[in-house]
């Protein structure tokens, strides 16, 4: 598998990466994530055991731009919450994100192994994170890729409120056609349901979704 | 001797209502709803837990315990650990 079939798959695995929603919650608590993008579809499932880890399942579609040809990744993922501080006002936290899995395309199935960390910041009021990925696939072929976003919510939602969070999502994605991507997007939540709509600076329509029980 | 027996019941009613109590929680990094509702969840599964109110204004989480039923600090400290919060400070009142 080439350099540039490696970083595709890659770059599918990264923009896949959730919707900034943490993937550790509570014990016992599911999440259920669904994304559309400019890199293709999502789904995930991820469930926590214990307050610093949990388990899921990972599904990537897309069908590549340049040469029109399916790639999909599938894999169980293992998350870990590395450190929390929890303040009067906000919260701070570092995850790790790694799985082993395959990546299909071109009619061949290859295994793949890929790893993030993310770290994230938040108040009330102002949201910041960034996360950095790297991806294995096949032979030995390395490649880093990087999410940064910042948010601030207009209004102090209450717990019975609708929250809304006007953000900007930067993607650096290197062997990407498009390699720095801008996506101004709107994040509304209630409760444990979130949605984000958004649209990219090369033209696609983001809308994400999670729903945790 | 109807009105005793109407009256007694009444007595007994109120009295078993006075051994529920209330606990509030100061914790810190409460900062959204979407987090905060781990901790309803969670509480809600304990047995002794009657109603559970989270205030993110206040950063307050507010147990009422059903009668005759109690939740320690250990187990509140617990349970908000887990959930992904510190607690700072537990008080009651009956």
């Amino acid at each position: 598998m080439g350099y540039k079939k490696h970083s595709i798959i890659f770059t599918l695995l990264f923009i896949g990466s959730a919707a900034d929603a943490k993937p550790v919650s509570y014990v016992d608590g599911t999440m259920v994530m669904q994304e559309n993008d400019e890199t293709g579809h999502t789904i995930s499932m991820d469930y926590t055991l214990t307050p610093h880890y949990a388990v899921g399942w990972y599904d990537k579609w897309e069908e590549n731009e340049k040469s029109r040809k399916d790639f999909s990744v599938h894999g169980p993922e293992f998350n870990t919450l590395i450190r929390r501080w929890n303040m009067a006002d906000g919260q701070t936290n570092i995850f790790n994100s790694s799985s082993i899995g395959v990546a299909e395309g071109s009619g061949k199935t290859r295994s793949a192994a890929w790893t993030s960390f993310l770290a994230d910041y938040e108040t009330r009021r102002i949201f910041t994170s960034y996360e950095v990925r790297g991806m294995f696939a096949d032979t030995i072929d390395k490649s880093i890729l990087q999410r940064a976003r910042v948010g601030f919510a207009p209004y102090k939602a209450g717990y019975e409120d609708v929250a809304t969070w006007l953000m900007i999502q930067v993607d650096d994605h290197p062997s990407k056609t498009d390699i720095f991507v801008v996506t101004p997007l709107v994040r509304l939540f209630y409760k444990t349901a979130l949605v984000e709509i958004g649209y990219s600076s090369n033209n696609h329509i983001m809308l994400n979704w999670d729903l945790q029980f | 001797m109807k009105k005793i027996f109407i009256f007694s019941a009444m007595m007994i009613a109120i009295s078993s209502t006075a051994y529920a109590g209330t606990i509030t929680a100061t914790v810190n990094g409460l900062v959204c709803a979407f987090c905060a509702t781990g901790i309803e969840k969670t509480f809600k599964k304990q047995p002794a837990v009657e109603h559970i109110k989270v205030d993110l204004e206040n950063k307050l989480v507010t147990i009422n315990t059903k009668p005759r039923q109690n939740l320690d600090d250990n187990t509140i400290t617990q349970l908000l650990t887990d959930a992904g919060y510190s607690v700072t400070a537990i008080t009651r009142e009956k």
